[in-house]
């Protein structure tokens, strides 16, 4: 990483260097001084000098939104999101022309995304997530009265926080939750972008800034990269004064480093890296039209952003008759390798420590079978148990089990979304898949689809960001 | 007459083994990968595999042979659970597929731990070598008994050669660390100790009990047993208070070793060990008011292996040597690794590592894949060997190293190819920026010490 001043940066950036702005409470802040390398692809982006405080507002301020109700909050969010239509919203494709360069992701992927982001903020979607989140939403506008069993009298607020999101870096418009969420609670929020997409979240806040400029949402929220683990800037900014809450997404490294900040006054609401599979019941492989249509859908639940994303399943346990189940995993490889809204025919080749597991495999067990190459166009395995390595890049690992059942064994607390055929078995097992650890049960092929204020991993996510403050009179 | 291969492992002793230069050996190196291709083909089954996907039939360049060289995370490749649930026939029918010779055939149930099934197999000619993995799992190299002769005599000429000591046997021999018990390991100390030592003296070994295969995988099993959610509370705690057993009995054990180099400190001496233990006995020394002057003048130190990410100051170097008086002209590095047999040793003219006759380097792309064109100087890019001593297992590894090649002749006015003192791994240079939603339970299981 090398610093240039400021003032001598031609604006357009450092040579080559792909120009990153940052958005700062309603302010777009020109990039082209500070020059990085992206995570996965190695290119140069330059951003601002980052002026942190700026990031942070002193708490003898009122967060900007504290007086302004939810139902407004929405309506505007509503008004922004029918601005978020590609076709008609220049950051958006500013965003995308140059997201190309630093994401893994194929462009048309990246394209289809964006062309669902208008979708993602809806009236009923918002309430319903408010709705589910807060027993008595009004919480969130003002204080609600409570009288306890003894006739005591007390009020509550679901006061606005103050918040830092690390957003994560597998799906671009992953933080338009980020920043709705941030929003619904009212809260002074920093979004710290990620290298692998440090445009998105600029792009959509830019978006409303254009529908309202001093809007209070628009004033409560910034945008910025860092290099994560930066000490410099996390152990400035990472402290009870400045945050109430660190949002991060992922493990390992990245919340290990977070980790080291937490104390009292300054907590974390973590969305933990997970690994989604499926479970198909006997009934999935008994005639050809079938096995045609369960395939189809299987896929559809393994491709999701070519498998980067936490719902995208990877691991298949089926219990059945062998040969259906063969032909299955030849109907699985065909659908996989197809192009779909949310996946590409051909995604990044397998790493060469993949490749090799599955050789060893093959050569040393006579009933590992392969269908397809590891070539990105989609592999299906199947084997006796799981195999040991994360199925990546459009990878099936079917697993031929002797029951369902027999399968729980294989759910743990990294487990998120299971997809299930027959739906019918989804009541039967998800009692013994909770206690494993899982956090939902959906319909085979729709782990994509969601029904509206539903939990994120095994939680309610906004009532665990305000700050609940209490007004007693006991 | 000698074939190619006869000829290049044949230069072993030979004192300008390190003369030829690159386009020199082309011819050579070509011929003996080809032998020992055609040879190996049909004999190791994963070899064969990716000959026949790679439609390979002859080696006529040395840059064919990088689609049959064996990724080093080929020798991790078993699954974990076949150490987990002591899988012997698993792991042996494993073996099989990257070696040239037949496994033997174990009285499995009669098999008590991985210690006991590594003893088994030497007792049938299969030798049997683990690295202590950096990060978590032991790569597992088979080798055979010509591999382990080899090493003997490797060990000698690489340190006689790199350190400019000659092998008198005249030496009181100190071993300064704790040393992975492998056949290999044995080979080497043995060798050195047979040519550098006195004789009839038995050689100084620090007083811990050995570190054992089986023990260095005890931390892998247990890893993916927490992983499972199948390992309890108390065989955690039990790991944890081991673990701290023997870290204490380390460091009581390097007193002793201070305590053996000052009784020995008039004597002409040959120290060896890695640098963070040779760091913290050196401290020890000093602490006990001897330094450099108190020992003999003509010392010499044999250093193996890298940092393995130890964290020691900046002159941690010069530090050991002033403390036991080694001279600078003595300073010896030598750059391996486990998959290959043999060492390249550092010059102490142009400070490069020299590559015998035998090994065939190659610098690929960074994904491992094509050999880049080198048709002379300096280039950098993913290391790759062909060692053509190899007997007990397939001779080409991609490395996870980052080397700068040269195949102009070094400064210290040898000819033969060189590698840059630049190594890095790639491990250790990506970023650490990877935030995603997606993960695996590993992200779950806190560190074990």
């Amino acid at each position: 990483m090398t610093t240039t001043d400021a003032a001598q940066a031609p604006a357009d950036g450092l040579g080559d260097a792909i120009r990153v702005d940052h958005f700062v409470r309603g302010n777009v802040v020109e990039g082209g001084a500070v020059e990085y390398r992206s995570r996965d692809l190695g290119v140069a982006f330059a951003t601002p000098e980052l002026r942190l405080d700026d990031l942070v507002t002193p708490r003898t301020e009122l967060p900007p939104l504290l007086d302004v109700p939810v139902a407004e909050i929405i309506d505007f969010l509503v008004a922004c999101s029918e601005r978020l239509v590609l076709d008609r919203n220049v950051h958006l494709q500013e965003a995308l022309e140059r997201i190309v360069a630093t994401n893994v992701l194929p462009r048309r992927v990246i394209e289809n995304s964006f062309r669902r982001a208008e979708h993602f903020i809806t009236r009923e979607g918002l309430w319903c997530n408010v709705e589910s989140n807060f027993a008595n939403p009004a919480a969130l506008d003002g204080w609600v009265e409570r009288v306890d069993y003894h006739g005591q009298h007390g009020a509550l607020r679901a006061f606005p926080p103050r918040m830092v999101h690390m957003l994560a870096g597998n799906s671009p418009t992953g933080c338009i939750s980020s920043i709705t969420s941030g929003a619904l609670v009212k809260a002074v929020n920093v979004f710290k972008m990620p290298s692998s997409d440090p445009f998105t979240a600029v792009a959509v806040l830019r978006t409303m800034a254009d529908v309202d400029p001093d809007h209070p949402v628009v004033r409560s929220m910034s945008a910025v990269y860092w290099r994560g683990g930066d000490e410099r800037i996390e152990r400035a900014l990472y402290r009870p004064q400045y945050f109430d809450r660190i949002v991060a997404w992922g493990g390992g490294d990245a919340i290990d480093n977070v980790i080291r900040y937490l104390g009292p006054g300054l907590q974390l609401v973590s969305f933990d890296p997970k690994t989604s599979i499926s479970m198909l019941g006997p009934e999935a492989f008994t005639d050809d039209a079938v096995i045609d249509e369960v395939a189809e859908a299987a896929a559809d639940d393994v491709t999701v952003f070519n498998q980067e994303a936490c719902l995208a399943s990877r691991f298949l346990f089926v219990e059945g008759e062998r040969s259906g189940v063969e032909r299955f995993c030849d109907r699985l490889q065909a659908r996989i390798a197809v192009d779909r809204d949310l996946g590409s025919e051909v995604a990044h080749p397998l790493s060469i420590e993949d490749r090799e597991q599955i050789d060893m495999l093959e050569l040393m067990d006579d009933e590992v079978v392969v269908w397809g190459k590891p070539d990105g166009r989609g592999l299906v395995i199947l084997t006796r148990d799981p195999v040991e390595f994360h199925p990546s890049n459009k990878t099936a690992n079917v697993v031929h089990v002797e029951s369902l059942e027999d399968a729980v064994r294989f759910v743990s607390v990294a487990t998120q979304t299971i997809g299930i055929y027959p739906s019918a078995a989804k009541s039967r097992l998800r009692d013994r898949l909770a206690s494993a650890g899982a956090q939902r049960v959906v319909r085979l092929g729709s782990a994509a689809r969601h029904v509206m204020g539903g939990p994120h991993d095994a939680m309610f996510p906004l009532q665990r960001f305000v700050h609940w403050m209490s007004d007693e009179d006991a | 007459m000698a074939s190619a291969l006869e000829y290049l492992t044949g230069l072993q002793r030979d004192p300008n083994r390190f003369a030829a230069s690159s386009s020199d050996l082309a011819a050579a190196q070509v011929a003996a990968l080809d032998e020992r291709f055609q040879e190996r083909r049909d004999r190791i089954p994963l070899l064969a595999k990716r000959a026949r996907d790679a439609g390979l039939e002859r080696i006529t360049a040395r840059e064919d042979v990088v689609p049959v060289l064996f990724p080093h995370s080929v020798y991790k490749s078993y699954p974990d659970g076949f150490l987990a649930n002591e899988n012997w026939p698993g792991i042996a029918k494993w073996l099989g597929t990257i070696s040239p010779h037949p496994i033997a055939t174990l009285a499995w149930d009669e098999v008590t731990d991985l210690d006991d099934f590594v003893v088994r197999l030497e007792a049938a000619g299969n030798y049997l070598s683990c690295s202590s993995g950096t990060t978590g799992k032991s790569a597992m190299l088979i080798a055979a008994a010509a591999d382990l002769a080899r090493v003997r005599v490797d060990a000698v000429e690489v340190f006689a050669w790199g350190s400019g000591v000659e092998p008198c046997a005249d030496r009181r021999n100190l071993g300064l660390a704790p040393v992975v018990v492998s056949p290999r390991n044995q080979a080497s100390g043995e060798g050195l100790a047979e040519a550098f030592g006195l004789p009839g003296v038995p050689p100084y070994r620090l007083e811990i009990p050995p570190i054992t295969v089986g023990r260095m995988t005890h931390m892998v099993v247990l890893r993916k047993a927490i992983a499972e959610g199948t390992a309890r509370p108390d065989e955690i705690a039990d790991f944890d208070t081991t673990s701290r057993e023997r870290a204490e009995a380390l460091e009581r054990s390097y007193a002793l070793g201070a305590e053996a180099l000052i009784a020995a400190r008039d004597d002409k001496l040959f120290i060896s060990g890695m640098w963070n233990a040779l760091y913290h006995v050196a401290e020890l020394v000093r602490e006990r008011g001897y330094a450099a002057d108190d020992f003999h003048p003509d010392n010499c130190i044999y250093v193996g292996g890298g940092l393995k990410r130890a964290q020691l100051p900046d002159d941690y170097q010069e530090f050991v040597h002033g403390t036991f008086n080694i001279p600078p002209e003595r300073e010896f590095q030598n750059y391996s690794m486990q998959e290959l047999n043999s060492g390249m040793p550092r010059c102490r003219g142009g400070r490069r590592y020299h590559v015998p006759p035998w090994v065939v380097p190659l610098v690929l792309d960074e994904a491992g894949e094509v050999a880049l064109p080198h048709p002379s100087g300096a280039l950098e890019g993913r290391a790759a060997f062909f060692d053509l001593s190899l007997d007990g297992r397939w001779g080409g590894v991609i490395t996870g190293d980052r080397i700068t090649l040269a195949l102009d002749p070094c400064p210290c006015g040898v000819a033969g190819p060189t590698v840059h003192d630049t190594i890095v791994r790639y491990a250790d240079l990506v970023g650490d920026d990877k935030i995603g939603c997606a993960g695996t339970v590993d992200a779950y299981v806190r560190g074990l010490s």
